[in-house]
Order: structure tokens, then C-alpha cells, then sequence
């Protein structure tokens, strides 16, 4: 119980100061929906289908890449720079709070946002016509991994790289952005050149984004080759975030861990 | 309450604590001064077991250092460590969480925290709106909130105008009328005069002297302290030392001990002839024997009692 009250705890600060501050939460809901309504005209315009064809193709790449990517990944990174900023980090390292509650602390703030944008990305492209056809359970456990592999790759990244606010958009741009464009979050992967589409076979924001968009209209399970492919390099990728970001919140503890 | 035992710790080949023994009973208030590096924070940071020592024993209520003894600690950071975009009561109640307090009790809690820091009727305003004073005392909320048994602060008052000083000096008294154990540190030492029943002085990592004041008092062999501000300053050492006292410099302050208590009439007789700017009379007070201790030289100025010593062998 004492982690269930301590991840809670955690979660509803977030939760809190994120509601205050309203502008982090409005550009959570602007982007997603403008980058999914770009990719979706722009891809009926560029590729001759029609807006709903364009629409189902767009949304499960803009919700892990423009929403989830944003919020889960950058958002953690924020929290953890905010908290060394204020030092108020300082005060937990003097608490009895677990690590692992603060983890799942963010994890759970991060997801409640994310649970949000998931809803808001597939109102609007069922709007469009788009119909989710797919299974929801595996659906559901496709944005979970997503966002807990992009709050594990948030503590790495946060608790090794990141020391300043500053710090933040430079780590976003500069390691997010490729991966995106490579993942297709921004243009459908088709439009790469060979060379690159080899590359998006080790990129994990592509096969978030080839799973979920599998799940959401296909497959009502892991039936099919691809699709299982994409679905173990999500979960392996989980795991190696949550290993990656766990050491590192370890060595920052090491480090830093004195009044 | 605190015990402290043969404490030491290295920081590379660096010694930074040697052979630390602090006792603090339950109900004191325990001064600990030191310059900066001398060793105060290392100290809390292993109190706080946020950093292990390399020898040692440490207990708190009895109970070996470790994650239990972290609820019995409160401690208050030298800065303000709060989440400026909560409020009071949220700030409160997300680290009354923490620290397991549940329901009613926390409720309880944190209203009285409040209410003892006199921002009870700033409970729903945002700690980023409150000004320094109250910020501090805010700092001085959370560390209360889990009742705990030692409560550790770190220069307290560091930045305060006089005012918001008096409301913390009037909290930490406070705090000891209600039996919980304090271990300050601090640059002010009126503050440590006012505030602390033992003092104990830290100088590169070794505790050089513990006491009361009036025990620390018996480091100077001084019956008062006489401080004068003359141009001519040569002529009144000389003619200090033809008196018998020995002159020593606070700061640009020229002072005497004088071997018994002179009246100020009596003193300006003694100094008749030498031009005078200004001249006090004034009780040996714990910044002079903090000066004398930690002051750097080659050889100590004055012989201190091995009672007082902390430091074996």
C-alpha cells in the first residue's frame, strides 16, 4: 500500500501542476490534432486516397509520434529538470519515498495524459470516418508500452543528460525529432528512401507506430508475422527503456543524493 | 536522542570528518558552527543517510541509522524546497504522503502545521505567491509534518530580514518547548547565543570544543572583552600590555581581555592620553571564541580546556 499511496501521490502533483499551469496541457491538445489533420490532408492530396483512408493511416502515427512522444517522453524529461531545478528532488532523496513509486508515479501521470490525447486523436479521425476495427485490449497495451518506453527513455535521458530546462527542448529536438521523421510520424514510412527504411527497422517509434496502426483496423490478435514483429520489438524495446532508465535514476541517486 | 560516535569520513584522500562524538538528549536545542567546508552538511548528509560514513555508530531514539530512522527526521533545508505552483495544503499533504500519514490524522496535521507556522489563513494561496519569510516557514512546515523526533536545520534564517528571523527564532523555541530534538547549524552566531543549550564547534572536520555558553565561555581567559577604535593604535597596544592584556583583532576591531571585570569609567582612566574614537566594555560572547578557534595560525592562541575537547589523544 505504501507504493500505491506514494505512485499516487507523485501522479496527482503532476497532475496538479500540469492543470495550473494550463499552457503545457493546451500545446499537448493543439499539436496532436493540428499534425493529425496536416499528415491526414496531406497525405490524401499527396498519395490520390481519400480523406478516410488518409485519416486511418495518420492517426496511430500521430498519436505516438506527435502526441505520446511529446508528452510521455519530453514531459518526463521536464519533471525530472524541474524537480533538480527547485531541488525540491532534494526533499525525496530525504524522504521515505521508493524510487520505483516515483517512477510509476510518472508513468501514471504521464499515461492519464496520454489515455487523453488517445481519446482526443481518435475522436477527430473518427470524425474524418475512420473506424477502430481492431482489438481494443491490444490496443490498449500498445499505447501503455509506448508511453512507459518513452517515460523509461525520459529518466534516462532526464537524469543523465538533462540539467536545465534549456536542456529539454535540445535533448526533444535533437534526439526526437529524427526518430520521428524516420519512425513515420510525421510522413508515412513509404515515402523513405531504401537506405533510410533500413534504418526504421531498428527504430522503436516505428514499430510502435506499425503496431498500432496493425491493431487499430486489421488484426484482432498477434496472428499475423509482421504485426508480432512490430509487437515484440515495442515490448523489448519497454523493457530496455525501463532497464536504461532505472540505472541511470540509480546513478543520479549516487551522484546527487546530498542535501 | 542523537548519537554520534567515532564518526568519520573520506571524500577521496580528503579526511572531511574525524572522529566525530555528538550527543544530543531529547528536548535540546544543539548548535553546530563551523566555517564553510568545515564539515556541518557532511554531517547531516550521513544524519539524513544520504551518504554513508566509513566508520562510525549513528542512532536516533535508540534505533541504528537506516530507512526507519528516516521518518523520525525533519529536516529544513537551507533553501526553500517547494513546489511553488501547489499550494500550502497541497505542498503539505503530498509530503505528509510521503511520509505515510493518512486520513484524519493528515488532515489533522497539516492544519496544525499551518496554524504553528502562522500561514494558516494562506493554506489555499500558491507557495510561489508567498514572500520569503513565509516560504521559510513553509520550509519549516514540511519538515514538521510527520511529527518528527530530531528536527535538523540548516541555516535557518540565512537571508531573512529581522522580522521574518524573530517569527523562525520564536518557531524553533517553540519547537523545543514541545520536546522534539534540534540540531542547527549557522553562520549567525546570535543565533546560536539566543537559541542553542549546547554549541559545538566544527573546524575542518574535527569537533573542536562542545558546551554551554557559559562552559564555552571558559576557552577565554577573559573576564570581558574590551574593543576599541582608536587612530593610534600601536601606542595602545603598548599601553595594553604594560596593563597586562593581551590584544588580539576582530575583524578591524582592536580588543583586549581583560584579566577581570573593569568598569567603562575605569578602562578609559587605564587608555588616559591615547586618542579614542570609540570604546566598549563587553562580556566574552561566543563569536569571540568562535574567532579564536577557527581562526587560521600557526600555533593556537589560547589554551583550551581538555574537558571541552572533543578531539582524543
Amino acid at each position: 500500500m505504501k507504493y500505491w499511496y506514494e505512485t499516487i501521490a507523485i501522479a496527482r502533483r503532476i497532475l496538479t501542476e500540469l492543470v495550473r499551469q494550463q499552457r503545457t496541457l493546451i500545446l499537448w491538445i493543439i499539436f496532436p490534432i493540428s499534425m493529425l489533420l496536416l499528415n491526414g490532408f496531406i497525405l490524401a492530396e499527396g498519395s490520390k486516397i481519400t480523406t478516410t483512408e488518409a485519416f486511418k493511416i495518420a492517426t496511430p502515427s500521430t498519436l505516438v509520434g506527435a502526441a505520446l512522444f511529446f508528452s510521455s517522453l519530453g514531459g518526463t524529461i521536464s519533471t525530472i529538470v524541474a524537480e533538480r531545478e527547485s531541488k525540491t528532488i532534494k526533499r525525496l532523496f530525504i524522504s521515505p519515498l521508493a524510487g520505483i513509486s516515483y517512477f510509476l508515479g510518472i508513468f501514471c501521470a504521464y499515461a492519464c495524459v496520454g489515455i487523453g490525447q488517445s481519446l482526443l486523436v481518435y475522436a477527430i479521425a473518427a470524425m474524418f470516418g475512420v473506424k477502430f476495427a481492431g482489438s481494443w485490449l491490444l490496443g490498449i497495451i500498445v499505447i501503455f508500452c509506448s508511453i512507459g518506453s518513452y517515460v523509461g527513455m525520459g529518466f534516462f535521458l532526464g537524469t543523465q543528460f538533462a540539467r536545465r530546462t534549456e536542456d529539454v527542448n535540445s535533448l526533444v529536438a535533437g534526439f526526437g525529432v529524427p526518430l520521428l521523421i524516420l519512425g513515420g510520424a510525421f510522413v508515412p514510412t513509404s515515402f523513405l528512401p531504401k537506405e533510410l527504411l533500413l534504418i526504421t527497422q531498428f527504430n522503436p517509434i516505428y514499430h510502435m507506430n506499425e503496431a498500432l496502426l496493425g491493431i487499430s483496423y486489421n488484426a484482432k490478435d498477434l496472428s499475423d508475422y509482421d504485426l508480432r514483429l512490430h509487437f515484440l520489438f515495442l515490448v523489448g524495446f519497454l523493457l530496455v527503456s525501463l532497464a536504461s532508465g532505472w540505472l541511470a535514476y540509480r546513478r543520479m541517486l549516487a551522484t546527487e543524493r546530498r542535501l | 536522542m542523537l548519537k554520534i560516535q567515532n564518526l568519520s569520513k573520506f571524500y577521496g584522500d580528503r579526511q572531511v570528518l574525524k572522529d566525530i562524538n555528538l550527543h544530543i538528549p531529547a528536548g535540546e536545542i544543539y548548535g553546530l558552527l563551523g566555517r564553510n567546508g568545515a564539515g556541518k552538511t557532511t554531517i547531516i548528509n550521513i544524519i539524513c543517510n544520504l551518504i554513508t560514513p566509513d566508520s562510525g555508530i549513528i542512532s536516533i531514539d535508540n534505533l541504528p541509522l537506516g530507512i526507519t530512522t528516516k521518518a523520525l527526521i525533519g529536516i529544513v533545508p537551507q533553501d526553500n524546497l517547494l513546489y511553488e505552483n501547489l499550494t500550502c495544503e497541497e505542498n503539505l499533504d503530498f509530503f505528509a504522503t510521503i511520509y505515510s500519514l493518512r486520513g484524519q490524522r493528515k488532515q489533522q496535521r497539516i492544519k496544525k502545521c499551518l496554524e504553528s507556522v502562522n500561514l494558516g489563513d494562506r493554506a489555499k494561496s500558491l507557495v510561489g505567491t508567498l514572500s520569503g519569510g513565509m516560504k521559510r516557514r513553509m520550509n519549516m512546515a514540511i519538515a514538521l509534518v510527520h511529527e518528527p523526533k530530531l528536527v535538523i536545520l540548516d541555516e535557518p534564517t540565512t537571508g531573512l530580514d529581522i522580522e521574518a528571523r524573530y517569527q523562525i527564532w520564536e518557531l524553533i523555541n517553540q519547537l523545543r518547548y514541545q520536546g522534539i530534538t534540534l540540531l542547527l547549524t549557522t553562520h549567525l552566531l546570535e543565533e546560536a547565543e539566543r537559541l542553542c543549550q549546547r554549541i559545538g564547534i566544527l573546524k575542518d572536520g574535527q569537533l573542536l570544543i562542545e558546551g554551554n555558553l557559559a562552559e564555552l565561555r571558559t576557552v577565554i581567559p577573559a573576564a570581558a572583552i574590551l574593543i576599541m577604535d582608536t587612530p593610534t593604535a600601536e601606542i595602545a597596544i603598548a599601553r595594553g600590555q604594560s596593563l597586562g592584556f593581551s590584544h588580539h583583532r576582530y575583524g578591524h576591531d582592536l580588543a583586549f581581555w581583560l584579566p577581570e571585570q573593569k568598569s567603562l569609567q575605569e578602562v578609559v582612566s587605564l587608555f588616559a592620553g591615547i586618542t579614542i574614537d570609540s570604546i566598549s566594555v563587553q562580556p566574552v560572547r561566543l563569536e569571540n571564541i568562535y574567532v579564536e578557534l577557527t581562526r587560521e595560525r600557526l600555533e593556537p592562541a589560547i589554551a583550551t580546556s581538555p574537558s571541552l575537547i572533543n578531539i582524543m589523544g
